[in-house]
């Protein structure tokens, strides 16, 4: 039974270190716009765009 | 029914322009949708419904301080040989299609490396090749497809947010897990007969509660200090109490190896808390309130020194110095008139939308704005000591009543200090070894924490749900401000009437096609806003009549041979008409060769749907209208008020702060309706004072409450809202005190086990917030 110490440090230490991360993301700046990512990701991108260049690019070949 | 314009959905007053089978408003949203459309940006108008915003039409001298490098430098994020990183300030973003739009601005201009959007501070942050395109041009490319950048206001939204409330969350937040897990077997009752992991558990949980002591809870216990300091009793007193009664009990217990206390209730107390803190900071989010004169006035001014003209800062104008001032721009300072006229808009400061012609060597105030042809003037006054700055400057004396939250938290300090009190007495003389454990109970388990949430939870979405419907407040006080409002004080010009519509009317001999293109080039060479509201009123007439000797005659009116005839528009006197009436409104007589014609008759147009507005609201509030207009008009709004006295026009601004300090000193509470910076004062005086605003990212002074003007009509439903959260906290509190007292019969019966307290507490917490949330949820807007 004595092993549920050891278990508990190191469950410890890795809630120290999700905390640290989220101190350090909130520090760098990741909280601060929490709009724009949501509607970035909404958007039709590049990748599609040169999917179809490749497609036409084949086919004309 | 009238078109509306594909790129910015407005009205199309007059002919609308075609362009691939779209209609236009004007050429200027015409030539960014053939932008956007040439680069395969259309995705812009299917995002949002009303995506585009009117590009102002700008002359090209609006950024040319840009490419002083003094200036330039101080909105660089970073440089080299190559690339240029700017952040810009552009306040037009208000939807998604925004983002779209400036983040593919790459595809517009090749020279555009990147441009990453910041929604909510509305910054732009753009990676550019500067060789390829300069600073200034950037600039104008972003005024062309409507996101003017603002200079002026950049330095205050730079500033970093304080983000330590999300630290603190963090903290309380990884402390309530951790010991909530730890202390776990302690409710199973097993960790009796394991007194060793007890205790290693216990010290472990000390520990990690003392970042959350010292750091977490502690703007509450600082708060609560200083209260007490000042013998006042606010909120934060009894949540206090609370807290150093739940941590040094526990600190008790796990030193004298009786138990692991309750650190895991103590920590999740903390969390819940700043939850509540959280959740109110990120209302305020959407629309920055510190508005100040530095925002309005232009960055950099034309100077022009012997044979030298240069563009410097304001800040570095010197008195006597030259400048030049060009159409559409504000005056910066306080000067003298060089040039022999000009012709100046003072409507932002006094209200008046008609132009002030001054004369070579005439005294001017800043703050105006030019409209004609370039002027210069010598600087009587530097920036930022002028006339209306010290307006504006003005801070409000607002006395700090004691808000109805402090009242009640010194009754409940009386009822915990009393059953305390009582209990204390009762263990003493009954079993006095439990008195201690019993009295700290009582005091862990009374903490109003349930009050404390349920307010920033009521008040933050209701707030969020009054920003959504148009109506922006300063902070969370105005809430309860509005609710005690007894009398209401509108601004006429700008309020009640629309600043910018003139309703005009024609009584006499019809207008023929020919007269009406007579009028229309008359019209035309005039700036005054009656020339301006007739050649509204003249729309889609289109003319090529050749005007000579044009002449205005200020407060009089214009004339011109047309055709070889003497035309002329204005006063009665002016066209020689004796009059044989008075008549009440503004007219202006036409006459062709010396014959009348007919005349115009003014109105300021009302705002759409103010009369029934105000007729709801007369039945609860009193109501004033004051304005520094003439009297003409006062009989037209003579039946929005309950009083003749009530209505008071030819105010100055002082006037109209006086007339709000007397009611105020009665003893009623004013709301103030206003616009435009000649009512700050007004506003200022009022317990509330509402700027209207015709769009809302533009400046506007500083005040406890922004609403947009189309949403004016709204007030009594906002004014209803504010009632109505005032009845969600009622219930908020019901039910706390309910939990409270079910708290209160286990502590006093000796019974408060650590899982009691760790189950109670955060059930009164979520189901405060959970009714908060829901109930203003549920209330139709």
């Amino acid at each position: 039974m004595g092993i549920i110490y050891l278990m508990l440090i190191v469950s410890l230490i890795i809630a120290l270190f999700f905390l640290g991360s989220f101190l350090w993301a909130a520090k760098s700046g990741q909280y601060e716009d929490d709009y724009s990512p949501s509607v970035r990701i909404l958007f039709d991108d590049e990748h599609n765009e040169q999917l179809k260049e490749q497609k036409n690019g084949s086919r004309k070949v | 029914m009238k078109a509306s314009c594909y790129h910015c959905s407005d009205e199309i007053v007059g002919k609308a322009i075609l362009f691939d089978d779209k209609q236009f408003c004007c050429s200027g949203c015409k030539q960014v949708y053939q932008l956007l459309s040439e680069h395969n940006l259309g995705e812009f108008y299917s995002l949002e419904k009303k995506p585009g915003t009117k590009p102002a039409g700008a002359d090209d001298f609006r950024y040319a301080f840009l490419e002083v490098p003094e200036i330039r430098s101080k909105f660089i994020d970073f440089e080299n040989e190559e690339q240029t990183l700017v952040s810009l300030y552009l306040p037009s973003i208000h939807c998604s299609s925004c983002i779209y739009l400036l983040e593919n601005l790459h595809k517009i201009d090749e020279a555009i490396y990147s441009c990453q959007v910041d929604f909510s501070k509305r910054l732009a942050n753009i990676l550019f090749d500067h060789r390829k395109l300069s600073l200034e041009k950037l600039a104008l490319l972003l005024e062309k497809i409507g996101y003017s950048p603002n200079f002026s206001a950049q330095k205050d939204i730079k500033r970093k947010k304080d983000l330590s409330y999300l630290y603190k969350l963090g903290v309380a937040g990884f402390a309530f897990g951790s010991i909530m897990l730890w202390t776990f077997p302690e409710y199973l009752g097993v960790s009796e007969d394991n007194l060793v992991f007890r205790n290693f558990t216990s010290y472990l949980s000390f520990v990690i509660s003392l970042p959350v002591l010292f750091y977490s809870a502690s703007e509450y216990l600082i708060s609560a200090f200083r209260a007490l300091r000042y013998r006042s009793i606010n909120i934060d007193v009894p949540i206090s109490i609370g807290i150093l009664a739940l941590y040094l009990q526990s600190c008790y217990s796990i030193f004298t190896n009786n138990g692991p206390g309750y650190m895991d209730s103590f920590a999740a107390f903390i969390f819940f808390l700043l939850i509540g803190k959280w959740f109110q900071s990120k209302t305020y989010d959407t629309l920055a309130f510190e508005r100040d004169y530095s925002s309005y006035f232009p960055v950099a001014v034309t100077r022009i020194k012997t044979n030298n003209v240069e563009i410097i800062e304001i800040d570095q104008l010197v008195i006597g110095d030259q400048i030049r001032i060009r159409n559409e721009e504000v005056i910066p300072c306080d000067s003298t008139l060089s040039s022999e006229s000009c012709y100046i808009d003072y409507s932002f400061v006094t209200g008046e939308s008609e132009l002030v012609k001054k004369k070579a060597g005439d005294f001017i105030y800043a703050g105006g704005r030019i409209k004609g042809s370039a002027v210069e003037l010598t600087v009587v006054k530097e920036s930022s000591r002028s006339h209306l700055t010290q307006l504006w400057n003005k801070t409000g004396n607002k006395k700090k009543q004691s808000s109805e939250e402090d009242k009640f938290s010194l009754y409940f300090l009386i009822a915990l200090l009393s059953i305390s009190g009582i209990a204390a007495i009762y263990y003493l003389l009954s079993d006095p070894s439990r008195t201690i454990e019993i009295v700290v109970s009582i005091l862990i388990v009374a903490c109003p924490c349930a009050l404390a949430l349920s307010r920033p939870f009521t008040y933050g979405n209701i707030m969020r749900k009054m920003g959504k419907s148009g109506l922006y407040l300063k902070n969370v006080k105005v809430i309860p401000a509005l609710h005690e409002i007894s009398d209401i004080v509108f601004d006429k010009t700008g309020t009640i009437t629309e600043s910018d519509n003139l309703k005009v009317t024609y009584i006499g001999e019809e207008l023929t096609s020919e007269r009406k293109e007579i009028l229309h080039a008359l019209v035309k060479n005039s700036t005054h806003p009656l020339s301006r509201a007739i050649y509204q009123y003249l729309n889609q007439v289109e003319g090529s009549l050749s005007v000579h000797h044009f002449e205005e005659h200020r407060g009089q009116g214009i004339q011109a041979r047309i055709n070889d005839n003497l035309v002329a528009l204005g006063s009665a006197s002016f066209v020689g008409v004796s009059q044989a009436s008075p008549i009440p409104r503004s007219s202006s007589y036409f006459s062709i060769k010396g014959r009348i014609v007919g005349h115009f008759v003014f109105e300021s147009s009302l705002r759409a749907g103010i009369e029934n507005a105000i007729n709801e609201l007369k039945s609860s509030y009193q109501i004033h209208i004051l304005s520094g207009d003439n009297e003409k008009e006062k009989m037209r709004f003579l039946h929005f008020v309950q009083d003749e006295k009530n209505l008071v026009f030819g105010c100055s601004p002082q006037d109209k702060a006086h007339y709000i300090e007397n009611l105020q000193t009665q003893g009623k509470k004013v709301l103030m309706i206003g616009d435009g910076l000649n009512d700050t004062g007004a506003l200022d005086a009022a317990h509330v004072g509402m700027a209207v605003s015709e769009d809302v990212f533009r400046f506007t002074p500083n005040s406890d409450a922004i609403i947009d003007a189309h949403k004016l009509i709204n007030i009594q439903k906002f004014l209803s809202l504010s009632a109505y959260a005032r009845t969600i906290l009622f219930i908020c509190f019901g039910f706390s005190l309910t939990y409270n007292l079910i708290g209160l019969s286990f502590a006093i019966s000796g019974n408060l086990t650590p899982l009691v307290a760790a189950i109670l507490m955060p059930i009164s917490s979520i189901s405060v917030v959970f009714i908060s949330t829901f109930g203003s949820l549920l209330k139709r807007s």
